[in-house]
């Protein structure tokens, strides 16, 4: 028995487990902000990073550019087809803007749930064990981000919110990280609006799940996922995706929809952290 | 000027495995299968054995540090793996006789190692519900196969660059541990 705690690498092993549980288990409580050294050695880190991975994207971004280039003639002939359908849709966005504006002038409402600030953001990292996707990006509490924020694409598609944020960098948390606490509130578009919460990802067909759907709304496939900006700090009308396939959730109380995303998921190079304009005291003030 | 050498070599080591993910074309051959490059776990591996077991237990635990808080935030569980990867490699290093191929595969089985473990403690802490079979097929084995590769080319060079390193107090630091 003596020989037993005399044994300095078993002592030193045991200790370190007991250290690695305590830190395992205080990185998973809910928290609302990283510790102080974190958010240092993250902006150092980020700061190396970038140096580095900004001439990799150059390079990289060329020989995409030469694969492109050999697609062109044939995406040429379809995107030519398609132009006098858009040429009709964008006078039509244009009017209604437009008569948007001027309904929001009569009513003195000047502020919607809709607009934000984007803030354009670099990716500089990306987790490389893939079992959480996350994404470290060059913007940070400096620059106004903050926890939770909608992340979208450069094409205005919803890719993932702020999970955390340090003074230079912020993390994203990726809509594919299969986590029941990212919940965004979201409604398909439709003669009636029906709204549900994005929760989870189903990894195989690839969908992201919207549940909590009321029983009694009429969904049907190819309909747009939007989110309802009702949630939180994300701002109304960012684009999620289309319904796949509906179906009756756990307990038959309520639906539950299958939504294709439109974000690649994977193919991120610079990011728009939204945020949201209506949460500006400055506004609020005036 | 020096000094700097094995600093920046591991630097250069950790920061490729992001750059690696982030520029992988992104096909569904890439959502299909994972490729996990563990570079700087290879990288760990060599400086212990061809540097001293103490510069690769105390680079293991300061990269896996900054391993844990910039890419996953989920704190020790590679700075726990890395140090126990370098003290065991030193330990098996015993065993073999000292050899570029024996310190390449040893590093192919802390990849695998490393693997298992990370894979059992984000089951454990419910961060993932991947079934065995397809970690093993999925993930593991495309894992394994990129190592390999980047082993091959990168394992002489690698060594050449560590036994150059100015570093006096080899083969005598049996005082620790």
């Amino acid at each position: 028995m003596p020989q037993f705690f005399l044994n300095k690498r078993l002592i030193v092993l045991l200790v370190s487990i007991i250290f690695l549980v305590a830190l395992i288990g205080f990185s998973l409580k809910e928290r609302q902000n990283l510790t102080w050294p974190e958010q240092f050695i993250k902006d150092t880190a980020g700061f190396v990073q970038f140096i580095f991975h900004k001439p990799a994207q150059f390079v990289a971004g060329f020989f995409e550019n030469v694969n492109d280039i050999k697609h062109t003639y044939k995406e040429n002939k379809i995107l030519k087809a398609r132009l006098e359908e858009y040429a009709v849709l964008e006078a039509q966005v244009q009017e209604l803007e437009k008569e948007n504006a001027r309904l929001r002038e009569f009513l003195d409402k000047k502020e919607s749930l809709r607009d934000f600030e984007p803030i354009q953001a670099t990716v500089v990292g990306r987790n490389p064990d893939r079992w959480q996707e996350l994404v470290i990006v060059n913007k940070g509490k400096r620059h106004g981000v903050t926890k939770d924020m909608a992340v979208i694409t450069p094409s205005r598609a919803l890719v993932g919110k702020v999970q955390h944020v340090s003074p230079f960098t912020a993390t994203i948390q990726l809509l594919s990280a299969s986590d029941q606490k990212n919940r965004i509130s979201a409604f398909v578009q439709g003669e009636e609006n029906a709204f549900g919460l994005i929760e989870g990802y189903d990894e195989k067909r690839k969908a992201l799940l919207l549940r909590r759907i009321p029983f009694d709304a009429k969904i049907k496939e190819k309909q747009k996922v939007l989110t309802s900006g009702l949630g939180g700090v994300f701002p109304k009308g960012l684009v999620i995706g289309e319904v796949l396939e509906v179906e009756p959730d756990e307990y038959g109380l309520t639906q539950m929809a299958y939504v294709k995303p439109y974000a690649n998921f994977y193919d991120i190079d610079d990011v728009i952290i939204a945020k949201r304009k209506i949460d500006d005291p400055k506004e609020e003030g005036e | 000027m020096k000094k700097l050498v094995l600093p920046f070599l591991v630097i250069l080591f950790f920061v490729s495995e992001s750059i690696v993910v982030d520029l992988w074309p992104k096909n569904g051959f890439y959502e299909k299968y994972i490729f996990v490059p563990r570079f700087l776990l290879i990288a760990i591996v060599f400086v212990t054995v061809y540097v001293t077991r103490f510069y690769g237990i105390v680079y293991g635990f300061v990269f896996g540090l900054l391993y844990d808080v910039f890419y996953t935030e989920i704190l020790g569980v590679y700075m726990f793996i890395f140090v126990l990867i370098a003290y065991l490699t030193s330990k098996a290093m015993r065993v073999f006789h000292n050899n570029v191929l024996v310190t390449s595969f040893l590093s192919i089985v802390a990849v695998s190692v490393v693997e298992f473990y990370v894979y059992g403690i984000y089951l454990l802490i419910g961060k993932t519900d991947m079934p065995f079979e397809i970690f093993l097929y999925d993930r593991l084995f495309p894992t394994i196969f990129l190592n390999t590769i980047f082993v091959i080319f990168v394992s002489y060079p690698l060594k050449q660059q560590l036994i150059k390193l100015p570093i006096r107090e080899r083969e005598d630091e049996d005082y620790l541990l």
